[in-house]
């Protein structure tokens, strides 16, 4: 015992289960990544499909998207809120441990048989919102719990105020649970079968759905890792948030703000031009809020620069900020009709949501992962610090390699298929566009190999630091939350 | 305490998915349904066995702390 | 002003009512009208549900991804009008559920392929595209030609249809099996499927038993092709 907690018993946190998240979330990482790099492949040579109806790119895309965005970063999401709440609240997650592990194993489940009902061939093809519905519900019940988990941890806090990074968490605990609910409306064909058709139609289900996929970009992909952001940065930096008022601004307006943005992926199409401009100028406004939100981030370092140099743990949260600052300045770009209307449809699209997906999700649980892994499991360091330098600058070249060739292929298309000859005709047919990116798609899937063999590197690294001898860690100080918040 | 409140709760709730998945295995117009409630029946089971074996470990547990502190 | 945020500081449960008030504005201004302003889906002549083969088809395509590398929304921009025809316009997609406009096009828009290639093509492409455009990167789908479509729950999806929305009648009901059968055989007398499916598209079939691949190829047959544009005036296609 050390010697601060002799003033109020100690509360014992459930670790358990972020552990668990924590190694699942690890697991998903290398599945996410080894199939995208294979459908990468199949889109390089297409003889890899293999021409079986299971391993064909429109069945396996899914299982990638699935795996990057609710696997590993939702099984980074759920842990480290839980060992947040727990730490900032100075409480023990509430509803017991049965509860917990079935948000843990719940979810598992509900990826698990997601991926496999995408290759057995039962999808809605909503993007991002493919499972069908009875999988939906499944995951509606799992969430329930997990918002009365985090809410219960809230309401029987030990500490007056609640730290920012709670704000975050719980504000995309309830937004996904909304946009889940009402974007996955669906009537199925029979109570026994998975098949099912959207209430909403055409140009309806167009705009519920962008709600959703943009939201979930959003709210799971941004305000979720800010929570992240807000707590590991400062605990590994050893300062306070820089400034209280703009995290406070930042919550509101970005919030507020993500909602609207929706409809910029629908810009030139069926839908009313008067929803395209009210989409396309929210998104421009929301730049504002994401760039408040980075500069809270990167100079929380202030006066703690040179732990860059020592510590590759936060430079990965650091570099993770710097994408999504450059990530949230592309988008609002991106979300100009006239820019729009070059982009839309090629793989600039593609390209942008990997800066934001490898170099912000991903960067910000790795730099949080290499912080947290040693004080769950009680180790004085993680088993080598240069590997983490290694996997850093591995995955950093990774993402250049990934979105410069997604931008030059996505320009190159956009450019191709507006191309006229001096007759005034359409220069290029469709094939030839895709001949013409065939480099690219090459470079593309160099830079997804490296970023797997980051991610292999971290899995060794871990590994080796969990099966490490446990040292005798002096245990984290109690610091009360507010004073992280309080500057 | 809690933990014997939750462990009751979420194991008759997952005693209750347990018997949907059996409902939907027997029905199932398709494959993925048929999967589906196999794998959720399945789930169900070892779910509760583990909440079971958790339960005896705590009170293993406890009890030989108990038996360690009567010796000291 | 920053001395009062405190109240959401302190009381988890107005921050959580705050937090749904303040994301709930935008989706209500932007989604409600939608379904209330009555110019959002055009009215104009020729369209109609799909035919049980041309649905059936239409679940395949819906199962199989294609909507990730195939986009079905012609844009309003010159040179997509002149690459794949004229502009989509909302009421083309009013009986998908769920829509299938895609986002990306790694292979063309197929909103207007219906009747650019002959039947014949499409089998052959589906069951190897390379074999039709040599430097095509698309999957072989040979499986959908060795598939017998299931045809037994036909009516149970058109009813599903019909709760959401899709005006299916109990006549359309009633013969959606012996429509599906018409409309893949070329010898059967077809008047009443036409009566009931203008512009469906007959598929040649193998002679023995209906196929996905011939559902699907039923339904990129008609992709597009309903509405008449040319008895089209601009001012109806106004939102």
């Amino acid at each position: 015992m050390s010697d601060h907690a002799l003033a109020e018993p100690r509360v014992v946190y459930n670790d358990a289960v972020v552990k668990k998240f924590v190694v699942a979330s690890l697991f998903w990482a290398i599945v996410a990544f080894l199939v995208g790099c294979y459908i990468a492949a199949e889109l390089t040579w297409p003889a890899l499909n293999l021409g079986l109806s299971f391993s064909n790119f429109g069945r396996l895309r899914p299982v990638h998207t699935s795996a990057a965005i609710f696997a590993f970063g939702g099984s980074a999401l759920l842990g480290t809120s839980f060992y947040v709440v727990q730490r900032t609240c100075r409480a023990r997650l509430f509803g017991g441990e049965a509860l917990a592990n079935f948000v843990f194993w719940g979810y598992q489940f509900f990826i698990v048989m997601a991926a496999l009902s995408y290759v057995l061939g039962f999808s809605q093809s909503k993007e991002y919102a493919e499972p069908e519905w009875h999988l939906d519900l499944w995951l509606t019940v799992v969430w329930v719990c997990y918002l009365l988990i985090f809410l219960g941890t809230i309401l029987k806090r030990s500490e007056p105020h609640i730290y920012v990074a709670n704000w975050f968490y719980l504000a995309f605990i309830v937004t996904i649970a909304v946009l889940h609910i009402v974007n996955n409306a669906a009537i199925p064909i029979s109570w026994y079968s998975a098949k099912s058709y959207s209430v909403y139609a055409g140009v309806q289900d167009a705009l519920v759905q962008w709600w959703y996929g943009h939201n979930a970009v959003g709210f799971f992909l941004t305000a979720g890792f800010l929570g992240m952001m807000y707590y590991f940065i400062p605990k590994a930096a050893g300062r306070p948030v820089y400034s209280y008022r703009l995290s406070i601004v930042h919550f509101w307006t970005l919030i507020f703000l993500y909602i609207w943005a929706g409809p910029h992926h629908l810009h030139w199409t069926a839908l009313p031009d008067w929803t395209q401009t009210v989409g396309m100028a929210f998104s421009i406004m929301l730049w504002m809020p994401s760039w408040g939100g980075m500069i809270n981030g990167i100079m929380t370092l202030s006066g703690a620069w040179d732990k860059l140099r020592t510590d590759p743990g936060l430079r990965f949260s650091v570099t993770a900020v710097g994408f999504y600052g450059m990530s949230t300045f592309e988008g609002p770009v991106m979300s100009v009709r006239e820019v729009n209307a070059l982009s839309h449809y090629t793989d600039w699209t593609i390209g942008h949501v990997h800066s934001g997906a490898l170099g912000w999700v991903a960067f910000i649980v790795f730099g949080s992962f290499y912080y947290l892994i040693p004080v769950l499991w009680n180790r004085k360091a993680l088993y080598s610090v240069r590997l983490v330098a290694w996997h850093y600058w591995i995955a950093t070249l990774g993402i250049v390699l990934y979105i410069v060739s997604m931008w030059v292929a996505g320009i190159m298309e956009g450019l191709m298929w507006r191309a006229y000859d001096k007759f005034g005709f359409l220069q290029y047919s469709f094939v030839e566009s895709v001949v013409a990116i065939h480099p690219f798609f090459v470079i593309r899937l160099l830079g997804g190999v490296f970023f797997l063999i980051g991610g292999l590197m971290m899995v060794f690294n871990v590994f080796m630091t969990i099966t490490s001898e446990s040292t005798e860690r002096p245990r984290e100080p109690l610091i009360a939350p507010a004073m992280l918040a309080g500057a | 305490m809690e933990n014997n409140v939750s462990d009751l709760i979420v194991g008759l709730m997952m005693a209750g998915f347990g018997l949907v998945g059996l409902f939907l295995v027997a029905g199932a117009a398709d494959v993925e349904m048929y999967i589906f409630g196999i794998c959720l029946s399945g789930f169900a089971v070892l779910f509760d066995l583990g909440l079971i074996k958790r339960y005896h470990d705590r009170r293993d547990e406890s009890r030989a702390t108990a038996r360690g502190n009567t010796h000291v | 002003m920053f001395i009062r945020h405190e109240f959401f500081e302190k009381n988890a449960i107005f921050l959580l009512i705050g937090t749904l008030v303040t994301i709930a504005i935008g989706g209500i201004v932007e989604i409600v009208p939608l379904f209330t302003i009555e110019t959002t889906v055009e009215h104009v002549d020729g369209m109609r549900p799909y035919s049980p083969l041309e649905l059936r088809g239409r679940d395949i395509y819906v199962r199989e991804g294609c909507y990730l590398c195939h986009s079905q929304q012609i844009r309003t921009l010159r040179d997509e009008v002149e690459r794949y025809g004229h502009y989509s316009i909302a009421a083309e997609s009013m009986y998908d559920h769920p829509f299938q406009w895609g986002s990306k096009r790694i292979g063309p828009d197929l909103a207007r392929v219906g009747g650019k290639y002959s039947n014949d093509w499409h089998y052959a492409h589906l069951h190897n595209a390379q074999a039709v455009v040599p430097e095509s990167i698309m999957p072989h789908y040979g499986f959908l030609a060795e598939t017998p479509l299931e045809t037994d729950d036909i009516q149970s999806r058109m009813k599903a249809l019909r709760t959401v929305g899709v005006p299916y009648t109990d006549e359309d009901i009633a013969n959606a099996k012996a429509d599906l059968l018409t409309q893949a055989n070329p010898d059967a007398d077809s008047a009443k499927l036409m009566g009931r499916y203008p512009k469906a598209n007959i598929v040649p079939g193998n002679g023995h038993e209906v196929t996905e691949a011939d559902a699907l190829v039923a339904y990129l047959q008609m992709l597009g092709t309903l509405v008449n544009f040319a008895d089209t005036s601009t001012e109806r296609l106004q939102q």
